[in-house]
């Protein structure tokens, strides 16, 4: 941090926050608040008189509340600047009745209560998110007694207690008692892969940071006992194995079972822990100094105005999505922006930094071309067709259309995604969307029923999602009827509702819509627009006396060939249902139908 | 007692009703009984 703080070409703006993005790639206009220090930076010399004088105490937040500070202090000792901060919320205020005192110390006068936030605006190019996550609290696993004992700890207490910089100085020492712990117990998985408390995801990196600690342990303090609960142990990495097995080779004990119960002898304040060794079969009891839950990692808890700052989406999990999985992973969901550390997924160190790296060279690729080629698959506008309702405006998830009233729309084409939702949305026809045209899956959805249209299953799969899980489905070899006609879009949110009409005008028997979970749309959140869509012509069909049970939605993850494969066995049990005489009626109706929104619309045009 | 939404799965037929959400999001809908996503609101 010091490094970056020095670096001539970074600014590092500490004790802010970013308020308001606009642009786009490439253009990027940010706010940021930069908050009031209430201490000139530039003339501290960091001497420390005013925190001795400081009447106030708070618990030290970087040392995770083990600590105290003053209201005036320094928040950690590689701190950018390094210069102390007022905390407005802590300080009695510069009224000298109320105190005062450090302003009254400070000889250099670098104190100043009237001292205002500032608001910065900058212009970049690209934007990098590391806002990093917060780590979960154990306080609701109440069998563990966290909060209940004082010589129960998380895994980041335990960090502070055994580091030089930390409240004892690194002398290792239990909270209860100030003695040295000699019988310690981890417990692993605490908040992690629990579907009922906590979350139901692996935070990748506490075994690893667990062996880690015990190998510290037994080479400062050889004599320690160290007890690991868990329930597998993950050690997947470069050279983790190998840590793994000398930590076994130092006579740390790996028990597979996670404590029942967790009591504390009031004597001694010792822990004894039940706990079930389902290696060994049978109940066992340890008795033990201080036990250290190994907490798993969560998306922060303030992050969502940032995310929605940058239009970002995130994953059901919280963590924000990155463009693909495989192919993009460092780039967000936003062209121009691009994710580094936690905030993407827990991860260690060095994952962050790779990602880190990775997310540079994203960013100043960006930054060092003259021009930048956009996505091939953008929304083009007809201005001649466009009557400049905004309607495509309003169910664009990036903003990347330009609207205004009796103006027609413009498309951004550096912000467009190109999901097409615009394009379905627009009643007039006046979108396309490149390499995914109106013209093009009309085509489509008028060959999948050309032929036996009666024996058909007309599907629209989103590209990432769930034509993937058909792709899945396919090379797990798992069976489902042949009677699909799959046509692809790359969202849901493109699939008009004249595709969806055509087919059954056509004769198809039943027509399935499907895409992404909500929580892992790629394009924000489009998939709703098509949730939307759905239910407008369920509402449309029945008014029209077609049963709405034969259109289908669904969402598919890329991930659920399974549910694929089960879904078209299912629906090909309602294609069999559907009676001749019935897809008679919706054509005839559909037909007339067609005319007379076709009429409508020329009536319209013509005004 | 709070107002409810009533659904109707499209695709096993299942009636079911929910707690109207305090924020007018749109939650992915599942049927409780075949785990379809074909939930129409209803009435
Ligand atoms: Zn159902």
């Amino acid at each position: 941090m010091m490094d970056a703080g020095r670096h001539p070409r970074i600014e590092l703006m500490t004790l802010s926050e970013v308020e308001e993005v606009n642009g786009y790639i490439g253009n990027f206009k940010v706010k940021v608040r930069k908050k009031a220090r209430y201490v000139d930076e530039k003339e501290c010399t960091a001497c420390g008189d005013c925190a001795d004088v400081c009447p106030v105490t708070y618990p030290d937040e970087y040392q995770v509340g083990l600590g105290t500070r003053k209201a005036v202090y320094i928040p950690f000792a590689q701190a950018v600047p390094s210069s102390y901060v007022i905390n407005p919320e802590n300080c009695l205020g510069s009224n000298p009745i109320a105190c005062g005192k450090c302003a009254e110390r400070c000889e250099k006068k670098c104190i100043d209560f009237d001292i205002q936030d500032e608001i910065v605006e900058l212009e970049v190019g690209a934007i990098i998110v590391a806002t990093g996550m917060d780590t979960y609290d154990p306080t609701e696993m109440d069998e563990y007694g966290y909060t209940r004992f004082q010589n129960v700890v998380t895994s980041l207490e335990f960090e502070r207690l055994i580091c030089a910089g930390g409240p004892t100085e690194g002398h290792f020492v239990r909270p209860g008692d100030m003695n040295r712990p000699k019988r310690i117990g981890f417990v692993q998985c605490v908040g992690s892969r629990m579907e009922n408390r906590g979350n139901p995801y692996c935070s990748n990196i506490c075994c690893m940071n667990t062996i880690k600690d015990s190998l510290l342990l037994k080479e400062h303090y050889p004599d320690t006992e160290i007890f690991v609960f868990y329930i597998d142990l993950r050690a997947f990495g470069k050279g983790f194995e190998d840590l793994l097995k000398r930590s076994r080779e130092a006579g740390v004990n790996y028990i597979r079972g996670l404590p029942g119960s967790v009591m504390e002898d009031p004597e001694t304040e010792n822990l004894i822990v039940d706990v079930e060794n389902t290696t060994a079969g049978r109940l066992e009891q340890y008795n033990l100094d201080m036990l250290v839950l190994s907490v798993g990692l969560e998306p922060r808890g303030d992050g969502d105005p940032l995310r929605q700052a940058l239009n970002l989406s995130k994953t059901s999990d919280g963590f924000l999505l990155e463009a693909h999985p495989k192919l993009r992973p460092v780039d967000a969901s936003t062209p121009g922006v691009f994710l580094a550390g936690c905030v993407e997924s827990p991860k260690d160190v060095k994952d962050s930094v790779t990602q880190a790296s990775a997310a540079v060279a994203r960013a100043s690729h960006i930054l060092t071309s003259d021009k930048l080629t956009v996505e091939a698959i953008t929304a083009t506008i007809d201005k001649e067709k466009c009557t400049a309702c905004g309607a495509c405006a309003k169910v664009c998830p990036y903003g990347a259309i330009r609207w205004e009233k009796k103006t027609p729309a413009e498309v951004i084409e550096a912000m467009c995604a190109g999901c097409g939702t615009c394009a379905a949305e627009c009643k007039f026809d006046a979108i396309n969307i490149k390499h995914f045209s109106d013209e093009a899956l009309m085509a489509q959805t008028e060959s999948a029923v050309a032929e036996n249209a009666s024996e058909r299953i007309v599907a629209f799969a989103c590209n990432w999602c769930s034509y993937a899980g058909g792709d899945g489905a396919g090379t797990s070899r798992l069976q489902y009827p042949p009677n699909a006609r799959i046509i692809r879009t790359m969202c849901s949110g493109r699939v008009d509702e004249r595709f969806v009409l055509r087919a059954f005008e056509l004769g198809a028997p039943i027509v399935l819509v499907s895409g992404c979970h909500f929580a892992d749309c790629h394009y924000i959140d489009a998939n709703r627009a098509t949730q939307r869509r759905v239910d407008k012509l369920w509402d449309k069909l029945e008014k029209l006396g077609i049963r709405p049970e034969r259109l289908q939605l669904e969402w598919i993850s890329a991930a659920e060939g399974q549910k694929f494969a089960t879904v078209m066995r299912e629906i090909e049990k309602m294609r069999q249902r559907v009676t001749a005489e019935e897809i008679e009626h919706t054509i005839k109706v559909l037909k007339e139908d067609r005319g007379k929104q076709e009429s409508k619309r020329k009536a319209k045009a013509k005004v | 007692m709070a107002e409810q939404d009533n659904f109707k799965c499209l695709r096993c037929g299942n009636e079911y009703s929910l707690p109207k959400p305090e924020k007018a999001t749109m939650e992915e809908r599942t049927c409780p009984k075949c785990r379809s996503n074909s939930v129409r609101k209803v009435g």
